[in-house]
């Protein structure tokens, strides 16, 4: 069964359609890129998939769990499945390790010690063990970006999503985000990425989506994507974005 | 009386002037709590209650900050008798000072709420925690924060505030003053001491608080 | 002599609120000019008139408002100057006012960034004409709410000078309550009255607001 499958999911803000019928379906183990222009719906479904955002008409299930339906228990498939934002949005007020201790303790209701020691494996996967007892602003806006990759690893989501991550990160920090997202790829984590990165996309996603005007516009394998792009509009994006 | 102060008579009171003193402190120390209770529920009921709670919040809010202090403790004080409430007066006054200072409170605690990024909640959200727990553990702490200033100032114009009940016969500071300027006629000389010493209370009280504040946004490093 | 509350009570209330708003116009005719000097000396570039300044600020917003109202009522007589009641309530809420309106005046002035004081020095301008074209008439917009509900608030303390027998809206009631035995529903109405006047003035202060912020 696919871990993610939309049908014909359509969202409206007001009078504005943001997604005019987008159908999707995501295996265990894919890892999909997104692009697209800004406005073209990306972000948006996104944060339908785990409720963040809700949908109009469609349907959209999320291992298992029909997110449509005002009755799921959207905490219980929240705790599945992980979200990364553009803007970190660590919590400032925490230290590191509570920032990542949170969600465990409080919607797993783990132990806080055995919650402490995920929170260390977890930035061990990041490569930030030492800074377990520091505050978000001692943190560059690298570091905090793995923090919050941590901090949703450490509810062993089955399905992680990336928002534009690297949008707002510094030239120079954005190797070392990237380079956990390969790492988890290498894993076998399912992930669903927006991404401007294009590069990276290529070398790392199974699956490549171009949204535009709020559909799927084109999609495909990530090679089949770049070099050989069917659809104008993918081809002017690309001639745009690549330069 | 010419130009001879008179401050010996004063002095020659400080019991009567003590005993006023320790009940303003009392009186501030207990309308604070309640007040402070008060200012959270009616704040937390203002973001995120229903429609008919938000707009009881408000028209509380409204009511209390567009009407004087000493109206709003007269109205108490005459209006607790006819609905069958007997109390003493401190009480009285307290119940006054609180319902006053929880509406003040209410608006300063709502703008803290309301100046947390809506991007927090939404990380609180994709971590699957429910309302209750995204206010308590992600809300609360950093909006206290933002509006401790702003809580500070309220505080201590509440406990210069406190010298209104005076005027329903509550025994505080300004009430000791005035009965014993009845008592001595040295009228000037008993509202400069009165004067002074509710200044040194508003010193004394922004360093308690001030020093509040290092101890509740204290960074606990392990 | 003891009657009953009547229809006429109401319209005396009324009639008081004039009081009300003249007491709150003197007090800000006195306060506004001292007010303006403890904003100007706060926001001098010699430390020790800033320091003067929060001084004067931090031991008027120190002292109760009946405090200050007490002071100048007994206080004058002591030296000999023989002053009708209204006067010393008019001082009292004068120097409170200038303390107030001087925070909201110096805090204005200061949020004006160094960059304007730079930008229209750049172009030729006098210290003067600076302050007069640039910087007063930035000042004067994010002033203006706060000042307008700090009115609001002087008219609500206006009600503490019926302490001192002044007859404004609130001593009003404090006569029709012991006159008619009714003192809730006088009360009640006096609140009503009081908030007739200031909600008006919190709704306009929050439109400038509004209005300051959705410019910028």
């Amino acid at each position: 069964m696919a871990l993610v499958e939309l049908r014909s999911v359509v969202k409206r803000y007001g009078d504005h359609i943001v997604l005019k019928s987008v159908d999707l379906s995501l295996e265990k183990g894919e890892i999909i890129a997104i692009i697209g222009r800004s406005g073209s719906g990306k972000s948006t479904l996104l944060r339908c998939i785990n409720g963040l955002e809700s949908i109009q008409s469609g349907e959209l299930l999320v291992d298992g769990v029909a997110v449509h339906d005002s009755k799921s228990d959207l905490r219980a498939l929240r705790a599945r499945v992980g979200f990364v934002f553009q803007s970190y949005n660590l919590f400032p007020h925490l230290d590191v390790e509570r920032n990542i201790t949170l969600g465990p303790t409080i919607v797993k209701s783990m132990p806080y010690q055995k919650a402490a020691e995920l929170a260390r494996v977890a930035l061990r996967r990041v490569g930030l063990e030492e800074k377990i007892h520091a505050y978000p602003d001692e943190l560059s806006g690298g570091q905090q970006q793995r923090v919050a990759i941590a901090r949703s690893l450490a509810m062993s989501p089955s399905i992680m999503l990336f928002d534009e991550i690297t949008s707002a990160l510094d030239p120079e920090l954005v190797g070392e985000v990237l380079r956990v997202l390969e790492s988890m790829a290498k894993e076998g984590m399912t992930m669903l990425l927006v991404t401007h990165e294009m590069n990276f996309a290529r070398r790392v996603a199974t699956r490549v989506l171009f949204m535009n005007e709020g559909v799927i516009w084109e999609q495909g394998t990530a090679a089949a994507f770049f070099e050989a792009p069917k659809t104008e509009e993918l081809r002017n994006f690309l001639g745009s974005v690549l330069n | 009386m010419g130009y001879t102060f008179h401050f010996r008579d004063v002095f020659a009171a400080q019991d009567a002037l003590l005993h006023g003193l320790v009940l303003t402190l009392q009186l501030t120390g207990t309308t604070i709590l309640f007040g402070f209770v008060i200012g959270l529920c009616v704040a937390v009921a203002s973001v995120y209650g229903s429609t008919g709670a938000k707009r009881a919040a408000r028209a509380y809010v409204e009511l209390i900050r567009n009407t004087p202090l000493l109206v709003q403790l007269f109205v108490v004080f005459f209006g607790l008798p006819s609905i069958g409430v007997k109390l003493d007066v401190i009480p009285v006054a307290t119940i006054g000072l609180a319902i006053n200072l929880g509406a003040y409170t209410a608006e300063i605690l709502r703008a803290g709420i309301e100046s947390i990024p809506r991007s927090q909640v939404e990380a609180g959200i994709a971590l699957g925690l429910t309302r209750s727990q995204i206010f308590r553990h992600v809300v609360l702490i950093p909006a206290l924060r933002n509006v401790y200033p702003s809580l500070t100032s309220q505080f201590i114009l509440l406990m210069l505030a406190t010298s209104v009940a005076s005027q329903i016969a509550a025994p505080e500071l300004f009430y000791a003053g005035s009965i014993i300027q009845s008592r001595t006629y040295r009228d000037f000389e008993v509202y400069t001491v009165i004067a002074v010493v509710y200044l040194a209370l508003a010193l004394l009280l922004r360093l308690l608080l001030a020093l509040g504040s290092r101890l509740l946004f204290r960074r606990r490093r392990r | 002599m003891i009657r009953d509350l009547s229809w006429v009570d109401p319209l005396y209330l009324v009639f008081a609120l004039r009081w009300t708003i003249l007491l709150t116009l003197l007090a800000l005719a006195g306060g506004a000019p001292i007010g303006l000097l403890v904003a100007s000396l706060g926001n001098t570039s010699h430390a020790t008139s800033r320091l003067a300044s929060r001084a004067y600020i931090g031991l008027v917003q120190g002292i109760p408002l009946l405090a200050w109202l007490f002071l100048f009522f007994f206080g004058f007589p002591i030296f000999g100057i023989d002053v009708p009641g209204w006067l010393a309530a008019t001082c009292g809420f004068s120097v409170y006012s200038s303390a107030f309106l001087g925070e909201i005046w110096r805090g204005a002035l200061q949020s004006i960034p160094r960059t304007q004081w730079e930008a229209s020095a750049s172009i030729g301008m006098s210290h003067v004409e600076q302050l007069r074209y640039v910087i007063i008439p930035q000042a004067i917009r994010i002033a203006t709410p706060p000042t307008v509900g700090f009115i609001m608030q002087l008219i609500k303390n206006t009600s503490l000078a019926a302490v001192i027998g002044f007859v404004e809206l609130t001593r009003e009631g404090q006569m029709t309550a012991a006159a008619t035995l009714a003192p809730l529903s006088v009360y009640l109405m006096v609140g009503a009255l009081y908030f007739a006047l200031c909600y008006p003035l919190t709704v306009y202060s929050r439109f400038l607001e509004r209005r300051l912020h959705g410019a910028r």
